[in-house]
């Protein structure tokens, strides 16, 4: 039981401690900057990889660290007098409303400078929305769903690829295995309910159209379902060439055994990153998995020809017991090119940072990433953010698509 | 449809099904025997598979073992949330039925945190298992043994739930309880003590339910609010209290959801279920076998 009295004196205490600091925040100023992940529920996990991801940016952003990568030489933003970022974590527990009330709490109460997230797409829907508003930049780090900056908002940007270049990037793949002579005639996809998994299911049938792939099942199952056997005894039913499932981590796990159960060996899986990227999926149901392709954003093997790749996994690694993958990547990527925005704009002022961030201009070899280079288009949209394909093969993922980035040739058909 | 695929589906149902029920009866029995609603069941289950998932660690032994060892353990929760929680929250003197919602409320949010604090939010899952990715193939129909396992087993707690209910003086003392709290007092039974043990009960059998679910599904934090609710919709659809209303139910819950998601797309397979139990609630707002 707090007393009144205990209460009084803690409050004095308070704000004798934010007067002492108002001074010293004056000779070393600091830049404030909200970050929205799901830290409790089904998602928590994510939640907790994504800090550590940021985290890690942060401390290359706010100390003096000798990799290439921008804002990473010296301590703080040069640009902004040497002044340190400093992250206000709020969790969102992947449902949109809460994004939107978290993201209003941020702006108008920690009075953050720009806003970082969200991992779900449907939040990320909300929080853009919210901070489109307040005139607030938001950098989209991980939700991949393309409707997201398609919404004419001017705020909004996305240095990583979105669904439809991921999911082209797959039927490339498909075209150029058809093109060696493997049989590839049908698909089936497999997407959970949300923005996420219903976009990204729109540009796949798409796809399959204008290729001529036939669609031979198209099911969209309830997330987070206690069982998902009627649904994959139609996969099964199907038995398509290609399976491609869109599922975060709780289903991509539970898809995973109920195949198993119900005797299904799809041919072949391309997933859509999310769950399949995550190390807890193969921790549990790897041995099933051999052989799974997932479009990825990030692939360690670039660290061969970048050495910065590892040293940047290894100081992750250190705080998060696991390597970096697709997701952790770009979260990781998102706050270096918010940094480098902030560094060129000198101000914490939401159009200057806007102004910034659109005239992003930073190469390939300045990332950790595949990419080409960032810079955004006047939706916000970064379209030089090549995506990879990763198979799973023994214990790690290997890139296999496309050419240029390949290490080894897929497997495929994944079962036989 | 094929006549094959038809049977599979049938099948899965009534596997699941019978899970359904294990997990709902221990609600039913609560409620019965005091009018209580116990909000953090999903909480409970989730630590019977967390309890299974330890069990396992540390003993090496296969989980089918240990799961009288669970349903021990859940057993003490179970007493210990009376003894602990409702006790206090049945003294209210004020909105006491809003007070056992919250106190029993609160318990699952404390739960659920305490277990993300203690269990981190990474997902588990037990490999060690003698039933795990086992299937029985008849005909081209697939059951995983692990969920075949699962329906024996909820068989058998049914059945070994009717003879303690119907042949021992403890079931006795429990229906007499739910029958009349006053006059059980006057006879010389200890009311708070029959409540704890029915508490005891309830827990052991979600006890029971968590084992077996740990076997074939992931085991995470927030594992028991998606089963938290079907069954509570199980345990309505069969009547408050009713044991043998909680197995029915949750067969046609299980097969209610098997067939939606095969007419329906998938992603609105729950609304078989829920618009089923809005019908019974309409026409029989005691469910099938509930007594008004």
């Amino acid at each position: 039981m707090i007393r009144r009295r205990e209460l009084l004196v803690g409050a004095g205490a308070l704000s004798l401690a934010s007067l002492r600091g108002a001074p010293a925040r004056a000779a070393a100023p600091e830049v404030v900057v909200g970050v929205l992940y799901p830290m409790s529920g089904a998602s928590a996990q994510m939640g907790v990889d994504a800090r550590h991801a940021i985290e890690t940016a942060l401390d290359i952003i706010n100390n003096d660290h000798d990799l290439d990568l921008p804002t990473a030489k010296g301590a703080g933003l040069a640009g902004m007098g040497g002044a340190k970022i400093r992250l206000v974590f709020a969790d969102h527990q992947a449902d949109p409303q809460k994004g939107r009330a978290e993201a209003e709490r941020l702006i108008t109460q920690d009075k953050v400078s720009a806003l970082v997230g969200c991992y779900q797409s449907a939040v990320s829907a909300t929080v853009s929305a919210t901070a489109e508003r307040y005139g607030m930049p938001f950098v989209c780090a991980d939700s991949s769903s393309p409707s997201l900056h398609r919404k004419g908002l001017k705020l909004f940007f996305r240095p990583a690829a979105h669904d439809e270049m991921f999911s082209t990037a797959m039927f490339d793949f498909l075209d150029a295995q058809r093109k060696q002579g493997k049989t590839i005639d049908s698909i089936a996809l497999f997407f959970e309910d949300t923005i996420y998994g219903v976009d990204s299911a729109n540009v796949q049938r798409k796809l399959a159209g204008e290729r001529g792939y036939k669609l031979v099942a198209d099911v969209k199952y309830k997330s987070n379902s206690p069982s998902l056997t009627a649904e994959v005894q139609q996969l099964k039913t199907a038995n398509a060439d290609v399976l491609l499932p869109t599922s975060y981590t709780t289903d991509a796990i539970l898809l995973t055994k109920t195949m198993a159960e119900l005797g299904y060996k799809p041919k072949s899986m391309i997933a859509q990153a999310a769950g399949f990227s995550e190390k807890v999926t193969y921790d549990t149901v790897g041995d099933k998995l051999q052989g799974l392709i997932s479009r990825g954003s990030f692939s360690l093997d670039l660290a061969a020809k970048r050495p910065m790749v590892a040293t940047v996994n290894n100081m992750y690694k250190a705080r998060a017991g696991r390597d970096l993958n697709d997701n952790s990547s770009r979260q990781f990527m998102a706050l270096i090119v918010l940094a480098d925005a902030l560094d060129r704009a000198g101000s914490t002022d939401g159009q200057k940072i806007r102004a910034a961030l659109a005239a992003t201009d930073i190469p390939g070899t300045r990332t950790i990433m595949p990419w080409t280079k960032v810079a955004f288009g006047p939706d916000g949209q970064n379209t030089h953010a090549d995506p990879v394909l990763l198979q799973w093969i023994g214990d790690k993922f290997v890139t296999i698509f496309p050419d240029a980035a390949a290490v080894a040739p897929a497997k495929w058909p994944m079962n036989t | 449809m094929t006549t094959q695929a038809l049977v599979q589906v049938l099948a899965s149902g009534l596997l699941m099904g019978l899970i359904y029920a294990l997990i709902a009866v221990g609600l039913s029995l609560i409620f019965g025997l005091m009018d209580v609603v116990n909000f953090a069941h999903g909480e409970f289950l989730m630590l019977a598979m967390y309890a299974t998932f330890g069990l396992v660690l540390v003993t090496r032994l296969d989980p089918v073992v240990l799961m009288p060892l669970v349903a021990a353990l859940l057993f003490m929760l179970g007493a210990a949330a009376y003894m602990g929680v409702v006790r206090f929250a049945m003294r209210a003197k004020a909105n006491q039925g809003m007070v056992q919602i919250f106190a029993t409320f609160g318990l699952a949010i404390l739960l659920q945190g305490a277990a993300q604090y203690l269990f981190t939010p990474d997902y588990r899952n037990v490999q060690d298992t003698w039933l795990g990715g086992r299937t029985l193939e008849l005909g081209g129909i697939f059951l995983p043994w692990p969920q075949i396992f699962g329906a024996v087993v909820s068989l058998a707690a049914f059945g070994g739930l009717h003879l303690l209910m119907s042949r021992t003086d403890f079931g006795r003392a429990l229906e007499a309880t739910r029958e009349d709290q006053g006059a059980v007092a006057l006879v010389g039974i200890d009311r708070n003590r029959v409540f704890a043990l029915g508490w005891g009960l309830g827990a052991a059998l979600v006890g029971l339910a968590g084992a077996v679910l740990a076997i074939f599904y992931y085991i995470h934090p927030q594992v028991g609010a998606s089963f938290a609710l079907i069954a509570y919709v199980t345990v309505a659809l069969g009547g408050f209290g009713s044991v043998g209303g909680a197995l029915v139910a949750g067969i046609i819950v299980g097969l209610v959801e098997a067939f939606t998601a095969v007419i329906l797309p998938p992603a609105l397979k729950s609304v078989g279920v829920y618009a089923l139990y809005l019908a019974v609630v309409f026409a029989r707002p005691q469910g099938l076998f509930g007594r008004l």
